[in-house]
């Protein structure tokens, strides 16, 4: 399957969350008449899936109130959210439907809020109601607030699982990935009904007949690439703080200030995750002189998100804080004008070449319903219908094995011994569900890739104790030398053995003067 | 099917380390049916990877390395007969004495009629610390380096920045120099080490490895790997001073920023903490406050000789066999609570019986920390306006623990009005 | 040529009290020193110690010798003597190129005086031989 010689009838370009999605529904389909399945592959630059946006970001299923009637978002947001109970049963990806209260601290607060409701109306989110404070405590014991909007709709998720479902799900259906191979070049064909040809990195070509342009904070290189036109996008920073299990209960409900009409984000909030943690963030920080993929965290921010977890959470301590992270929203708005623009998912100017522009929050909510406005577009060049042979399914359990009852607990450890033996201590993950890590079928190989899928490394002490044993046994029972471990891209591990077979002399830094 | 095996033991002890042996141990001695849990392949725990020497000079008079010291103590495991369950976890504990453990293929229940917790502690990772900047590869705690390279024979750079002078950072600096790699600096906020003296002779000295002391690290850069990291000096409260920044390129950063008692078991048991050490709060007999579950060694304060945590955790097994053959365990009667008084960052236990201390000759063994260096010491513990007790020290040090003791003649003129101990140090 | 003199202060490493000479000493070229002068120290053995720390200090070594067969890699080693500091990467050197066969066991003298140095290598953990391997 390697060479130049690849041809796709659609080629995704970004292997994100939407790039997935998308990827995914094109995979149920057919041409239709032929009985032959469309040829999809995928192009991501990093050594896996949803490594970028996708994975950097509050995981939060949106309800659709807060976008203006009649926008894309609002329409995808509200679609996108109400397919995600099924597609998340399909593919075992954790969601919780644990609402929303967005609250109204004073008066000042209300007429925001009110708008906030009728956007919601506008847009068809089900179930709203707005409470008073009684009402708001009754749901999370001990907040503030005058009156609160409440979504029930609103759901926390497995932001990395969902793209990682996703891709392994189309994967199973035959979508070819294509993990650490950017597109550095796109030709585009000069006349409709031609062949794209992107050349990526490592010198390998792909021709397809149609390419979707996904590439999240690089669409704007990638759509000039192939001639498509020219975006601007600005990346602006949101960090983050993860905070131990131990404070797991405290937040009943997704908690959200009144949004001031500029304000780049949400706000900052305290967001609990399927796996048990509570986020703090994010923040929203244009970063127009870094690097767009420069993810790092600031002190200034750091202090102030440690400050707002301490308002919220006066019993905080110290080693509650187990993890920063940041991740940068790819904005249409510069950061004078702030606020947000609508997402652009359309066929370029260049015929067969599909833009996805601008794709921030929800993007996450909003990937399956792009992914249906991708294949009405496919389906203007391709005739496809949807095929009898896909497997939607995805097989296991969502969420780790620690989580299932007891019972069952013991009647899978006996089919599968491995299930007893914890590599992770901190999230008790099993040897069993790190060796369906490794293995996975996109043949993704960092430590990183196993953290996602697996949660191991994520808890409390931060693969301290979990990552010398991972390593060991990726090395004893798959084969892998020192220098093979990556922890993402680019980022090996270790520079090699201590003791080496056959190696006499040792470079030590004996000539530097070090030594006595 | 569906259901975990049960069986029933007398004393449970959590944690093969060199506190979980040496419990296990005198638990035995003193006669109990005794099982040890381990979740690794093999017995000693961290001594396993603290290969260096100058373990066991209290306890056998000679510089063992870690895995020697705990060899001892592994043979007398094996001549007394202790069973052992290994590559076992414990998921859950319950206040009741059950315990859910997991190995390959089986769950099992035990109902024990003590409990030792002798889980150890895990080091502070990153988060904890906030260092801003990238998150590259090459930035390892110290622990997960030694066992890296010492248990795994991989390296994990070449090029190294220290943050932290605890004893495991300051060991790790000569052994990776001594294993080809070059140790730019070692970084530590305060102002003093955090290290022994005898470590920081030993490890940095002799290799020419700076120490800068007041020092932190404020930035983390490389998108991929490693590329540097920036150090800067701080003020007396610790916040970096601007304009003091430097920046050390390396591909490696190791942290040795503190030890945690490792105590999930007894927090989901519901076993009140201690927020000072991060263990359990104990008595004299090293029991929680709930019956018959007990905590010794690094689960309930972090020591600084294993020899110590051995000690403290034989008196934890001994006491634990007593409870379960259902002995007087402590005598009852009024008990004071022990708290850290003028300069000292925490004490063990927290509480002590009286007629406890007042048994046997040697009384009860108190453990404490200063929070700052000091010389020609006076050690004073006082009860309500009366000192029960005073020592002199040439020399305290926040990285040294101190251990004193509580005898039955210190309490004599104690009224009973009086409900707690104080610890200073003048 | 030697002569200069060097004045410093060394903390105590012999027992917790940690006392903290002045020393005094004397570099004699090709690495040689003489202490001439020291105060502070609160006994003999202190006295003995900073004599010996700078005149020849002495080090002893734990480190790691590759394995092959066995159920870990490595086997941790130690020198059972102190060694002169100024040997240790010789020594080093030789437990570098070092191999070793499973099975080993605790206190099996793996090397005998390595580098000429007046100690043994030893094994400080027991390595089991892997029968797969």
């Amino acid at each position: 399957m390697e060479g130049a010689e690849l041809d796709y009838d659609v080629l995704i370009i970004g292997a994100g969350v939407v790039g997935c999605a998308a990827a995914r529904e094109l995979a149920r389909h057919e041409k239709t008449g032929t009985g032959m399945k469309l040829k999809i592959g995928v192009l991501e630059k990093e050594p896996d899936v949803g490594f970028g946006t996708s994975s950097r970001n509050s995981a939060v299923i949106h309800s659709g109130i807060n976008y203006a009637p009649g926008v894309l978002r609002a329409y995808l947001c509200v679609r996108g959210n109400m397919m995600m109970d099924k597609l998340c049963a399909e593919l075992k990806v954790p969601i919780k439907r644990i609402g929303k209260l967005t609250v109204a601290l004073t008066k000042t607060d209300l007429p925001g809020l009110y708008r906030q409701k009728d956007q919601g109306e506008a847009n068809g989110v089900p179930g709203m109601e707005l409470m008073d404070n009684a009402e708001m405590r009754a749901i999370q014991p001990g907040i503030e607030g005058i009156l609160g909007l409440w979504t029930p709709t609103s759901a926390i998720i497995s932001s990395y699982g969902l793209t990682i479902g996703l891709a392994e799900n189309a994967h199973a259906n035959g979508v070819d990935f294509h993990l650490n191979c950017a597109a550095e070049s796109i030709k585009s064909p000069p006349a409709r009904g031609g062949s794209f040809e992107v050349r990526c990195s490592g010198g390998r070509t792909y021709r397809s007949r149609l390419a979707i342009n996904a590439a999240g904070l690089r669409c704007g290189e990638v759509s000039a690439m192939a001639g498509a036109g020219s975006f601007n996008i600005w990346a602006c920073r949101g960090e983050y703080y993860v905070l131990d299990k131990r404070l797991n209960g405290s937040l009943k409900t997704l908690i959200y200030p009144v949004p001031g009409p500029g304000d780049p984000g949400l706000g900052i909030h305290l967001t609990p995750t399927v796996d048990g943690n509570i986020l703090i963030g994010p923040s929203a920080v244009y970063i127009p002189d870094e690097d767009r993929e420069d993810c790092r965290t600031t002190s200034g921010v750091a202090a102030a998100l440690r400050r707002e977890g301490l308002r919220f959470l006066p019993g905080l301590a110290a080693s509650d804080f187990i993890r920063s992270f940041a991740g940068n929203r790819p904005k249409r708005t510069p950061p004078e004008k702030g606020g947000n623009a609508d997402f652009v998912v359309e066929e370029s100017s260049v015929p067969g070449f599909i833009n996805l522009v601008g794709i921030e929050s929800p993007g996450l909510t909003s990937a399956p319903a792009i992914a249906e406005m991708i294949r009405d577009i496919v389906k203007k060049h391709i005739p496809i219908s949807e095929r009898s042979g896909f497997a939607a399914e995805r097989p296991g359990f969502a969420g780790t094995f620690s989580e299932l009852p007891l019972a069952r607990r013991a009647d899978l450890i006996v089919t599968e011994p491995e299930y007893g033996e914890i590599i992770c201590r901190c999230e008790q993950i099993t040897k069993r569900e790190i060796r369906q890590a490794i293995e996975n079928p996109l043949g993704a190989r960092t430590l990183s890739s196993i953290k996602y899928r697996a949660r191991a490394q994520m808890g409390r002490c931060q693969g301290g104790f979990c990552g010398p044993r991972i390593v060991r046994m990726m090395r004893d029972e798959y084969g892998f030398e020192p220098e093979e471990f990556f922890l993402r891209g680019k980022s090996r591990m270790f520079s090699g053995r201590v003791r080496d077979a056959g190696l006499g002399e040792h470079p030590g830094n004996r000539d530097e003067g070090g030594w006595v | 099917m569906g259901a975990p095996e049960v069986i029933e033991r007398g004393l449970a002890v959590i944690g093969g380390g060199p506190a979980g042996l040496a419990a296990a141990i005198a638990a035995k001695e003193a006669g109990a049916d005794v099982v040890l849990i381990e979740r690794d392949r093999i017995l000693g725990g961290i001594l396993n990877q603290c290969i260096h020497d100058g373990f066991g000079l209290h306890r056998f008079g000679e510089a063992l390395s870690g895995p020697e010291y705990a060899g001892r103590f592994i043979d007398r495991q094996r001549e007394l007969g202790i069973p052992v369950m290994r590559n076992t976890i414990v998921l859950k504990l319950s206040r009741d004495r059950r315990l859910l453990t997991s190995q390959a293929g089986r769950l099992t229940e035990i109902r024990a009629g003590a409990v030792v917790l002798a889980t150890g502690c895990r080091e502070r990772p990153r988060g904890a610390l906030s260092i801003p900047g990238h998150r590259p590869s090459g930035v390892y705690t110290a622990g997960a380096a030694q066992s890296f390279v010492n248990m795994e024979n991989i390296m994990p750079g070449k090029r190294v920045c220290i943050l932290g002078s605890g004893d495991i950072g300051l060991i790790m600096a000569r052994r990776m120099t001594l294993e080809g790699a070059k140790v730019e600096a070692v970084f530590e906020i305060m102002p003093w080490s955090g290290g022994l003296p005898r470590n920081i002779r030993q490890c940095l000295s002799d290799y020419g490895i700076p120490l800068f002391l007041s020092t932190t690290i404020v930035g983390v850069s490389g998108m991929g790997r490693l590329e540097g990291v920036t150090a800067a000096r701080v003020d007396e409260r610790g916040q970096p001073v601007k304009g003091t920044e430097r920046f050390f390129p390396c591909d490696t950063l190791l942290l040795s920023v503190g030890l945690i008692p490792e105590n999930e078991l007894a927090r989901e048991a519901g076993i009140a903490l201690d927020p000072l050490t991060g263990g359990a709060l104990a008595d004299e007999n090293c029991m929680t406050d709930a019956e018959g579950i007990f905590s010794c060694g690094n689960a309930l304060h972090v020591h600084d000789l294993a020899d110590m945590a051995s000690e403290e955790a034989e008196r934890a097994g001994r006491c634990a066999a007593a409870y379960v053959s259902g002995g007087p365990l402590s005598p009852g009667g009024p008990s004071v609570e022990i708290r850290p008084g003028l300069n000292v960052r925490y004490v063990v236990p927290g509480r002590v019986s009286l007629p406890g201390a007042s048994r046997g000759r040697d009384g009860v063994a108190l453990a404490f920390r200063v929070t700052a260096p000091r010389r020609e010491a006076v050690v004073r513990i006082t009860g309500g306006d009366v000192t029960v007790r005073e020592e002199r020290y040439p020399r305290l040090h926040p990285a040294e623990m101190v251990w004193t003791r509580l005898r039955g003649e210190d309490l004599g003129g104690l009224e009973k009005r009086v409900r707690a101990l104080e610890v200073n140090v003048l | 040529m030697s002569g200069s003199t060097i004045k410093g202060e060394f903390l105590c490493v012999v027992c917790p009290n940690g006392c903290i000479l002045e020393a005094e000493y004397e570099e004699k070229g090709e690495g040689g020193r003489e202490l001439i002068f020291f105060a502070g120290n609160r006994c003999a053995r202190g006295e003995k110690w900073v004599r010996q720390e700078i005149e020849d200090p002495m080090r002893t070594i734990s480190s790691s010798i590759l394995v092959r067969g066995g159920d870990f890699p490595l086997a941790s080693v130690r020198t059972t003597a102190p060694i002169p500091l100024t040997k240790v990467r010789d020594v080093m050197d030789e437990i570098r190129k070092a191999a070793l066969d499973a099975p080993l066991y605790i206190g099996q003298v793996v090397l005998v005086n390595p580098a000429g140095a007046e100690t043994n290598i030893i094994v400080t953990r027991g390595v089991a031989a892997l029968r797969h391997r």
